[in-house]
């Protein structure tokens, strides 16, 4: 069953514009979401998704770690126990990342992936339940990110001077290959954003060409109108159902 | 006719309680509607001395809505914490400081 994958490839994957590098995304930031799957017309919780930032150091330089974990709740375990961790490494200040790196745990079904960016060339390590280890080499654009990082660079964009309707084209790398991501600017909206309260949000449409994405305008994402533009709520639509992510907490921010 | 309908009745309450119990959160109120529904066409179709069995499923259909109503609103979601995971993490946060210092040195050796 690979729903959680859709879910969190779905979640990661919403992102870009044209970055404004003043923003940085703080070290130390938390944000918990409480991840929702339409089951026969009800929305129904099933995880808690964790996106956490951390500052990792090595003898020669510093890197942002960005983490994103998704975990059931504990009621589901027994039926379908899902850990999945999404995580990169990136330069604080750029975002362009240096290590990607994928866990899946989905009731069984296990996958790991490390992606390692060397200039304009990604060196991909895919490993399937028990399959053998596959490593590839493939070359990249420029701007190319992971799916992670992407997530986070979103929020350095400055959407005040976007128009609704407007829209832009990326890259990312998700599943060893380069998938193109338009993004749509929709307006803003109000919107619950757990312990922030009701906040004032970007609206943004994503669409992917891929088989992971369905539907125009189905895969949402609200940011906080704000110098944090913290996700304050996620739709996605993906072959199996549609779904949520809503936030439930926002600290170190 | 009846008939049809109080066992079609008797399976959705079953499968109600059956939902109830699993951990299928508001997806139980899915059986608990159907049951519901057919409950009272049957009631509707039954004459007055047939009606006993009947509110005996409405009242057990009532106590799953209760039920699942009650852990839906009451009961808090929260993740187990999970040591394996934990130590999980712990041992690919160590893997990627070294595969960080190798990219460093294969960086360092193209330039």
């Amino acid at each position: 069953m690979k729903k959680a994958t859709f879910i969190i490839a779905t979640l990661l994957i919403f992102c870009s514009f044209k970055a404004d590098t003043k923003v940085v995304i703080p070290s130390g930031e938390k944000l918990v979401y409480a991840g929702s799957y339409n089951m026969s017309g009800l929305m129904t919780q099933l995880a808690q998704v964790t996106m956490s930032t951390e500052t990792q150091n090595t003898s020669k330089n510093t890197y942002l770690h960005l983490n994103c974990e998704l975990a059931t709740f504990s009621k589901w375990d027994k039926f379908f126990k899902i850990r999945d961790i999404y995580e990169a490494y990136v330069n604080p200040t750029t975002l362009k990342p240096s290590l990607y790196k994928r866990s899946v745990d989905e009731g069984g079904y296990t996958k790991k992936e490390k992606y390692v960016f060397k200039g304009n060339s990604v060196t991909s390590t895919s490993k399937k339940r028990n399959n053998p280890e596959t490593i590839r080499t493939f070359n990249i654009g420029a701007s190319t990110l992971d799916v992670v990082s992407l997530l986070y660079k979103v929020r350095t964009i400055d959407f005040s001077k976007m128009k609704s309707g407007q829209t832009k084209s990326f890259t990312i790398v998700f599943d060893e290959k380069e998938i193109p991501v338009t993004l749509k600017y929709m307006g803003t909206e109000s919107v619950s954003a757990g312990n922030l309260g009701q906040k004032e949000c970007y609206k943004l449409s994503i669409g992917a060409k891929t088989n992971k994405l369905k539907g125009t305008d189905k895969n949402l994402i609200w940011l906080t109108a704000d110098a944090k533009k913290v996700p304050a709520l996620m739709k996605f639509s993906i072959p199996v159902g549609t779904g949520q992510l809503a936030l439930t907490s926002a600290t170190g921010i | 006719m009846r008939k049809a309908l109080l066992i079609l009745s008797f399976v959705f309450v079953i499968l109600s309680i059956v939902f109830s119990i699993l951990p299928f959160d508001t997806l139980a109120l899915l059986p608990i509607g159907v049951a519901l529904i057919l409950i009272f066409i049957t009631f509707k179709k039954s004459d007055t001395n047939q009606r006993k069995l009947v509110k005996w499923l409405f009242a057990l259909t009532y106590i799953c809505a209760i039920f699942v109503l009650g852990k839906t609103y009451l009961i808090k979601d929260e993740v187990e914490k999970d040591q394996q995971f934990e130590q999980q993490k712990i041992e690919t946060k160590q893997e990627a400081k070294k595969e960080l210092e190798d990219l460093e040195k294969d960086l360092e050796g193209l330039e």
